[in-house]
């Protein structure tokens, strides 16, 4: 098959997680547009690798690292928009930035 | 053109469709399960490209973990189930831009760069167990530790993250 | 020399100390006393200058300026002109803070009051002494200060402070004509020092031209200064000052310095036809219009203003005609009598409560003293012999007699000199008309005003007694030979000094006829008689109505638009600098708006445009 049509199929979900990291209001959403971003670029590896028949199997590989990666990060941001939902009591990412309505969630602040 | 070619091409355009619904459906929840056959597709294109063990690792993964989280996150941060009102900020129409940009840039780096190129998909498969398996143990074998630790560091860190009355500024110094 | 200098630093420093003095009592003291300790360094200088020929002059340290210009040095320089004209000031000066005192007794200025008038009395000396042009002119710029300050003592008053912005204003338009003139008389002779210019003109060094219009700006300068037409209508509005100024500035001395200048650069116009012709032709009309207008005056002040206006036309005139002698005594004499009378107007405003003739009216009962002295000085005004009076303004008629004739040697051609004869003559009657008529209104017939009236304090009444001293004496001065170095004393001619006291005695008497009492015991106004043209005198022909219309008016047109292009064209930048900045900085906040996605959207739009600028390059 023709080179170009995983890689074009690769640079449209690209350009669609773009879009969705930087107009989803919702902060779990835009860390959706983030995994297409990352899926994206996965399949471009893998295109390539295939299409050189690489000898060590570098983009592959590499795509596996980058789903590994990429599952640790999910974690690690979910676990800081559990965060933020805990201080602002939203995840609203318009809306967030300045005082918190509970201080580093979970302790009621003092006024 | 070959089967290969058309059923790449029926799951480039599923793939397609269901990302841009993830990316503009109101409900929430749609979003993280339309994600779901996103990644499904993707996985289907890499078997379609002889590349079976990342196929598999991405259903695994992917599909199995990481949407699993998402959608544990999107209960625990309360989103609505029923479609909501706003789900695109002020910045939409800069993004359509930026999105739309970007893509343009890409498409014609690539288009540029490998016009006639052709994978060639009827021969041995690229991507089989046993040749990745060589592959990382023999030659990716230090990346390969390297990310085991970077996922403890992730577990760690999410799990000191999400515990609840750990402020560092109650208790002493 | 260090005398001289006394006479200007003496004031000054009276002035400055006076800025210490926290009690009333304390500015009293520095006031009058630095007021006398000047009159007796005055007097040990002035009087043995006084008919001596030769002038005594020298300058005080190095002279300053560049190589391009003349130098500017402090000279002084002592003639028996200015030490007369010294001896008047410092008199005049003294009396007046001796009256301020009391005069001003209520009153919460009276601090800076008493040092303004010490400065103004430092800046008449120096415009009298002084022998370089730029030290006149620090002078003379001073006192139009002063005068401006003085006049709007009462500045809660529109009236007050309108009459010192006019004031000010009118004499300051006319000192252009002073600055130009120094300044091509320093270029013409090379040097600033009225010495040297006036040996310049005797010699003959400078050129027609250049003379004509040194001449006729400095006479510009003049006719601001002694508010002579066209410039003369600031005078009678600078009357809501107090009384002792009107008598210290407005009689004696600052407008007196306008016909000092003229006196001192007096061979500048003898060398000019064309000045001294301007010169008789506007103390002629001055004359005649002051005079006429002070017979339509309801107030007792502005009567006396324009009999101030119309008796230093009478010194021009004797200018013009090439009479400095003349000149110069009338003008003491009328700084004699004129100031007698402002003081006798400020203790009979004192007394009640106002200036103007309706509330006057039978005084000469209440107010004996003031009643006897005003009485001397309305009857010097016109010349009544023997008063001083008498003497100088048949001195001046004589003198313009004299210089009708074919062959005169004065600079003033004979159509000129008749002209100025038959003025002469015609204000003189009308000087005797207003004189009675004002005396009769203020002393005779029965009270008209409400209040009782009261004699003046001691201090304002002596004054009074001291100054009709010279009011009678001042004549025998000026008859005296030689008494202003060198040049003879005119010849009283006898055919003037019998008609001209025909004259006064006609007027006089038909003013008292027409101005008799009616049943009441009031006295009825004189000036009714002159029917439809009183109204046209009152309002001094409209020409004042004529300055506001085509300079006034659109002076003020212009400030407002140049206002208004201020505003809108200059401040529109700096208020656009504002708007532009704080444009800025509205669009900089995106930098730090806390908003994640819009760092995204800048990095990835910034990756595109990178991208894109690469591919175009490569």
């Amino acid at each position: 098959m023709p080179l170009l049509w995983p890689l074009l199929l690769s640079a449209a979900l690209f350009g669609i997680g773009v879009y969705g990291v930087l107009a989803r209001r919702n902060a779990v959403l835009a860390l959706m547009g983030v995994e297409l971003m990352l899926n994206a670029a996965n399949l471009n590896l893998v295109a390539f690798d295939v299409w050189l028949r690489d000898v060590l199997v570098s983009g592959q590989v590499f795509t596996l690292f980058t789903i590994a990666l990429a599952a640790a990060e999910i974690g690690l941001g979910l676990a800081i928009v559990l965060r933020l939902f805990r201080a602002y009591g939203h995840v609203d990412v318009d809306r967030v930035g300045g005082e918190p309505a509970t201080v580093l969630g979970g302790v009621e602040a003092e006024r | 053109m070959s089967t290969v070619e058309v059923l790449f091409w029926l799951l480039s355009c599923l793939a397609f469709a269901s990302a841009i619904l993830v990316v503009t459906t109101n409900h929430l929840v749609h979003a993280a399960l339309w994600l779901v056959v996103t990644l499904g597709a993707l996985a289907g294109c890499y078997l379609l490209l002889t590349a079976e063990f990342v196929a598999w690792v991405q259903v695994l993964i992917y599909v199995g973990a990481v949407v699993v989280l998402l959608l544990f996150a999107l209960m625990l941060t309360r989103a609505p189930t029923a479609p909501e009102a706003a789900t695109s900020t002020r910045n939409q129409p800069v993004a359509v831009g930026a999105a739309v940009a970007t893509t343009a840039v890409l498409a014609v780096v690539l288009v540029d760069g490998f016009r006639g190129a052709r994978i060639d998909v009827d021969g041995d498969p690229a991507g089989a167990a046993d040749l990745i398996g060589d592959a990382i143990f023999r030659h990716w074998v230090l990346a390969f530790e390297v990310v085991s630790v970077v996922l403890l560091a992730a577990l760690v860190g999410a799990i000191v993250l999400s515990r609840r009355g750990t402020d560092p500024s109650e208790g002493g110094g | 020399m260090i005398g001289l200098t006394l006479t200007i630093a003496l004031p000054l420093l009276a002035s400055l100390v006076g800025l210490a003095a926290v009690e009333r009592i304390q500015a009293a003291w520095v006031a009058v006393g630095g007021a006398a300790l000047t009159w007796v360094v005055t007097a040990v200088v002035a009087l043995p200058r006084l008919g001596e020929a030769d002038p005594v002059s020298g300058s005080w340290g190095h002279a300053w300026g560049n190589l391009d210009a003349p130098a500017l040095t402090f000279a002084l320089r002592g003639d028996a002109m200015s030490a007369a004209l010294l001896l008047l000031a410092a008199t005049v000066a003294l009396l007046v803070q001796i009256y301020s005192v009391a005069y001003l007794a209520d009153d919460p200025r009276y601090r800076a009051y008493a040092m303004i008038v010490s400065l103004f009395s430092a800046s008449m000396h120096a415009v009298v002494v002084a022998d370089d042009l730029f030290v006149l002119l620090i002078g003379w710029e001073l006192m139009g200060v002063c005068s401006y300050l003085l006049i709007g003592h009462y500045w809660e008053r529109s009236d007050a402070r309108d009459g010192a912005a006019k004031a000010f204003l009118m004499t300051r338009f006319a000192d252009v004509g002073l600055l130009v003139a120094i300044i091509v008389l320093g270029q013409a002779v090379d040097s600033y020092r009225i010495s040297d210019v006036l040996d310049a003109v005797a010699a003959g060094e400078i050129g027609d031209a250049t003379t004509t219009t040194v001449a006729l700006l400095m006479l510009l300068a003049a006719v601001g200064k002694s508010a002579q037409f066209p410039l003369h209508s600031w005078l009678p509005d600078a009357m809501p000052g107090p009384s002792p100024i009107s008598a210290l500035i407005h009689s004696a001395t600052m407008v007196a310095a306008g016909v000092y200048l003229v006196a001192r650069m007096h061979p500048l116009f003898v060398a000019s036809e064309t000045a001294t012709v301007a010169l008789g032709l506007v103390a002629v009309v001055t004359m005649l219009i002051a005079a006429a207008f002070a017979l339509a005056q309801d107030d007792l002040k502005r009567v006396l203003a324009w009999s101030t206006v119309s008796q230093l036309a009478y010194m021009f005139a004797a200018l013009s005609v090439g009479s400095v002698v003349a000149a110069i005594g009338h003008l003491l004499a009328h700084g004699a009598f004129k100031a007698l009378l402002f003081l006798a107007a400020g203790s009979v405003a004192h007394a009640v409560g106002s200036t103007a003739f309706a509330d006057m009216g039978g005084l000469r009962r209440a107010m004996p003293w003031t009643f006897a002295t005003a009485t001397l000085g309305f009857a010097a005004l016109p010349g009544l012999l023997p008063l001083s009076g008498f003497f100088t303004k048949d001195a001046i008629v004589g003198a313009a007699y004299d210089a009708t004739h074919a062959d005169a040697p004065g600079p003033a051609p004979s159509w000129l000199a008749w002209l100025i004869l038959g003025a002469a003559l015609v204000t003189a009657a009308l000087t005797a008309a207003y004189a009675t008529r004002a005396w009769r209104l203020v002393f005779g017939g029965q009270r008209r005003g409400t209040e009782t009236a009261h004699e003046a304090p001691a201090l304002m009444r002596w004054p009074l007694v001291v100054l009709s001293v010279p009011t009678v004496l001042m004549g025998l001065a000026v008859v005296w030979p030689g008494w202003l170095g060198g040049a003879e004393a005119e010849p009283v001619h006898s055919w003037v000094a019998v008609s001209s006291t025909l004259i006064l005695v006609a007027i006089v008497g038909l003013t008292w006829l027409l101005g008799r009492t009616d049943e009441h015991g009031v006295t009825i106004d004189p000036a009714t008689r002159l029917g439809p043209v009183r109204p046209l005198l009152a309002r001094e022909f409209g020409v004042d109505a004529a300055y506001d219309r085509l300079v006034v008016r659109p002076t003020m047109g212009a400030s407002v638009l140049t206002l208004a292009a201020d505003r809108d064209v200059v401040d529109a930048y700096v208020r656009g600098a504002t708007t532009g900045a704080l444009g800025a900085s509205r669009l900089l906040r995106w930098a730090q708006n806390r908003n994640v996605q819009t760092y995204v959207t800048v990095a990835v739009v910034g990756f595109a445009l990178a991208a894109v600028l690469a591919g175009v390059s490569a």
